[in-house]
């Protein structure tokens, strides 16, 4: 998969060693090219750079990884036609160990060693921010994805009178998830009292933020927000926070919790009696092996939803629809889909309508003006830049729903589309329920 | 050095030392305008390297010679790039500028710090360390003109202000990875070779019998704590000036900021200026290699560590110095005794003290 197959300039070979190499990548180039070995010019190679925690605390994100990258690139052949001709592709993947310096580590070594046509990451502000960062500095076209717009923009410095040069990202907002989340819980009776859990990290910060994050919005719903401050990741006891929610009376929880602190708040939560009617959290339930951590407790808990076998789009490059990719991926690897499934399969998607539309993929001004003019329709949904909240935004899909068991099925629980007002397009799949 | 009738000499440099210093001088010219002929991706290799090597011989220094295991030396590197965010983008300070600037304020946090790790010892004294470090990253992620807990990015104006020009900037960054590299070897070389070194090396090998023999142990330890934090800082204000981006959790990083150092100056051996040097590239080899493997990539590596540690915790150094009696860094003095006029007589017997 990281394929570096360059070898001249850094590790010294040999100039006899350099041209042997040459002439057997030649040679082997001539015999890809299906019956044509001596006419052919050789294929010029374009090299997509990507990002990604495949090791570290964020690893369930990349866990689709390496299928994505493997089905991409079987269904394409390894080629691209493009504006200048049929380019071979190359992807490679690079792991952020879910560090955010050894994530700018990586993106620079993307840049300057491997010299990257396109740079991409995604999943979570710790790696797309330092991968962008490094993009932006170096004058390198980028597209990430799978982080809020908010954090990925403001968390970087970002004006939006000016926005960034270099940098493109799609992905929803922290607008998109405050109307989910108030939708799942207009469908149920509640006292419309909410408990936040927010972290002091780039997410919680982002939708604690009290102009810019979830407090506004939910005192304008009528909403009541039990806001206990910033907390450390991986705290081992939430009883303050669960007394506070529970002399407010409240019966909704909500946040973006790391998922073993979701696990520990919600133990402590029914040890301490805290049993509240709804809880809706970002990050924490986006994976199935979370709620299975939580046993029977999982049973209709609440989370947004960005990708699902039963969203209705199919691939530019396989032409899958979601619930075949989901498949897909199940059959290769044995587990459950989880959402970024399609975004890791997306972000390809995109990458390379990027490089089959650029006039010379060796100018980044050209690719750049590439990823402007983008309007593709994606397995995660259309994508194309313009008409987002800045200019390196674009805007995806979101809608909301709830783990429910599944004891006839082969995974213990399945995330069903239980509110769907804010993309009519995804079908629901259940109606919203309260917790026991 | 002193020599007569007594048939011996005192001597510092050895041939190695002599011959290496003439290679240094000349890999050095290579170093230095490795701009002019070389790619960006080495010069980022190199600055990386550069780092690293200087984390790793301000922490041998402490460690290797002071007898300070400090496990939170990454409270002092997340505060020197944490000074260069808030110089450069509040203040207004040239970035380049703002990097002795860095290593000033961790030495100015480093003397109150030094006041509560030193009332431990030994393994305490190493938690405590770490404690600290915690402490410092919790401290900055409340403070939102930082980023707080989210962190935040170098605007891409500050860093294009360096210089004029991607070449020239990139460049910049470049000697000055190279300066803060050999000027700690420089620094440790000159300390050790001082009379502030004999202390270090006494205390080293035996706190007490230091403090009899008039050694001054707290106060030579404030020091060379205070000075490898004013290292450890700048080396941080470098870093994050090439990562573009801090945050608490990547500033106060103790695995890559502690973990590794320790794992290169164990590797390459512990109390010699030459271990760290070998150690950094063994490190960088390893990680070249390996890096793409994942977790494995870290696996290989700890077992690389404990397989050290357990059947040669002198080092890749102490190994080569042992089977070939090698020393490019002399700062140990040698009694050398001339064959011809040999005839044993004590002298006034301090040089012969010294020779450890």
């Amino acid at each position: 998969m990281t394929s570096k197959s360059r070898t001249p300039g850094r590790t010294g070979s040999t100039r006899r060693a350099v041209l042997k190499a040459g002439a057997a990548g030649a040679a082997g180039a001539a015999a890809l090219s299906a019956g044509f070995p001596s006419i052919v010019r050789a294929a010029d190679t374009v090299r997509i750079g990507y990002v990604s925690p495949k090791t570290g605390p964020l690893a369930p994100f990349a866990e689709a990884d390496e299928f994505n990258v493997a089905s991409v690139l079987e269904a394409i052949g390894g080629k691209v036609e493009s504006a200048s001709g049929s380019l071979d592709v190359e992807i490679i993947v690079k792991d952020s160990q879910s560090n955010p310096n050894r994530a700018a580590e990586v993106a620079s070594e993307l840049i300057l060693s491997d010299e990257v046509h396109l740079l991409c990451a995604g999943n979570t502000p710790e790696t797309t921010n330092p991968v962008a960062d490094q993009a932006e500095i170096n004058e390198v076209p980028c597209v990430t994805t799978l982080c809020p717009w908010q954090p990925y923009f403001f968390g970087r410095g970002g004006n939006p009178a000016e926005g960034f040069q270099w940098t493109y990202h799609y992905f929803w907002g922290l607008e998109d998830i405050i109307a989910v989340f108030l939708n799942l819980w207009n469908k149920l009776e509640t006292n419309k009292v909410v408990g936040g859990l927010y972290p002091n990290d780039g997410d919680g910060n982002a939708w604690g933020d009290p102009e810019l994050g979830f407090p506004k919005p939910l005192a304008g719903a009528g909403y009541t927000l039990i806001d206990p401050g910033r907390y450390q990741n991986l705290s081992d006891d939430f009883s303050a926070q669960i007394s506070e929610f529970k002399d407010a009376g409240a019966e909704i929880v909500t946040g973006v919790v790391l998922p073993p602190d979701f696990t520990t708040f919600w133990t402590q939560s029914a040890q301490q009696g805290f049993r509240p009617k709804a809880a809706t959290v970002g990050k924490a339930l986006l994976f199935p092996v979370s709620v299975e951590a939580l046993g029977d407790a999982g049973h209709n808990l609440s989370s947004e939803i960005w990708w699902s076998p039963s969203h209705p789009f199919t691939s530019s490059l396989t032409g899958q629809t979601c619930g075949e990719l989901a498949a897909a991926f199940t059959a290769a690897t044995g587990k459950q889909w989880s959402q970024p499934v399609g975004y890791g399969h997306s972000i390809f998607e995109v990458a390379l309508d990027i490089v089959s539309r650029a006039d010379d993929i060796n100018d980044p001004e050209s690719m750049l003006a590439s990823i402007v003019s983008t309007n593709v329709s994606t397995i995660a949904g259309p994508v194309s830049w313009g008409s987002g909240p800045v200019k390196n935004v674009a805007k995806m899909p979101l809608v909301g729903g709830q783990w429910r068991r599944t004891p006839d099925g082969p995974f213990g629980y399945d995330l069903v589309v239980t509110s769907n007002e804010t993309a009519p397009d995804v079908p629901a799949g259940g109606d919203m329920e309260a917790i026991g | 050095m002193s020599e007569g009738a007594a048939g011996y000499r005192v001597e510092r440099s050895t041939r190695a030392s002599r011959y290496g210093a003439l290679a240094a001088l000349l890999g050095l010219a290579v170093l230095v305008s490795l701009p002019f002929w070389g790619g960006r991706a080495d010069m980022r290799t190199i600055v990386e390297i550069a780092y690293y090597l200087a984390l790793a011989q301000l922490w041998n220094l402490l460690a290797g010679y002071a007898g300070l295991v400090s496990v939170g030396q990454q409270a002092f590197l997340g505060l020197g790039g944490y000074a260069l965010f808030a110089f450069a983008i509040h203040a207004g300070v040239h970035p380049l500028a703002a990097i002795p600037l860095a290593g000033i304020a961790a030495a100015l946090f480093a003397v109150p710090t030094a006041f509560i790790v030193f009332r431990l010892r030994g393994a305490y004294f190493a938690i405590g360390t770490w404690v600290v470090a915690e402490v410092y990253m919790l401290s900055f992620a409340q403070v939102s003109a930082l980023g707080g807990g989210s962190g935040m990015s170098l605007p891409a104006a500050v860093v294009k202000g360096i210089a004029h020009g991607r070449m020239w900037r990139e460049t910049a960054i470049y000697w000055t990875g190279l300066a803060i590299a050999l000027g700690s070897i420089a620094l440790v070389y000159l300390l050790l070779r001082s009379r502030h070194g004999l202390a270090l090396t006494a205390i080293r090998d035996s706190e007490a019998a230091s403090g009899s023999l008039g050694v001054d142990n707290f106060r030579t330890k404030i020091w060379v704590y205070i000075v490898a934090a004013f290292g450890t800082g700048m080396v941080g204000a470098l870093v994050f000036l090439t990562k573009l981006r801090i945050s608490p959790e990547a500033g106060f990083n103790v695995v890559d900021w502690t973990a590794n150092v320790i794992f290169i100056v164990v590797i390459g051996g512990i109390g010699t200026i030459e271990g760290p040097i070998i150690g950094v590239i063994v490190f960088f080899v390893l990680r070249e290699l390996l890096a793409d493997f994942g977790s494995w990539y870290l696996i290989v590596l700890g077992a690389i560590a404990v397989l050290m540690m357990l059947r040669a915790p002198q080092g890749v150094w102490g190994l080569i110095a042992e089977r070939f009696d090698l020393r490019f860094f002399p700062v140990q003095r040698r009694l050398v005794f001339d064959p011809a006029s040999f005839s044993f007589v004590p002298g006034d017997g301090r040089e012969g003290k010294r020779g450890q």
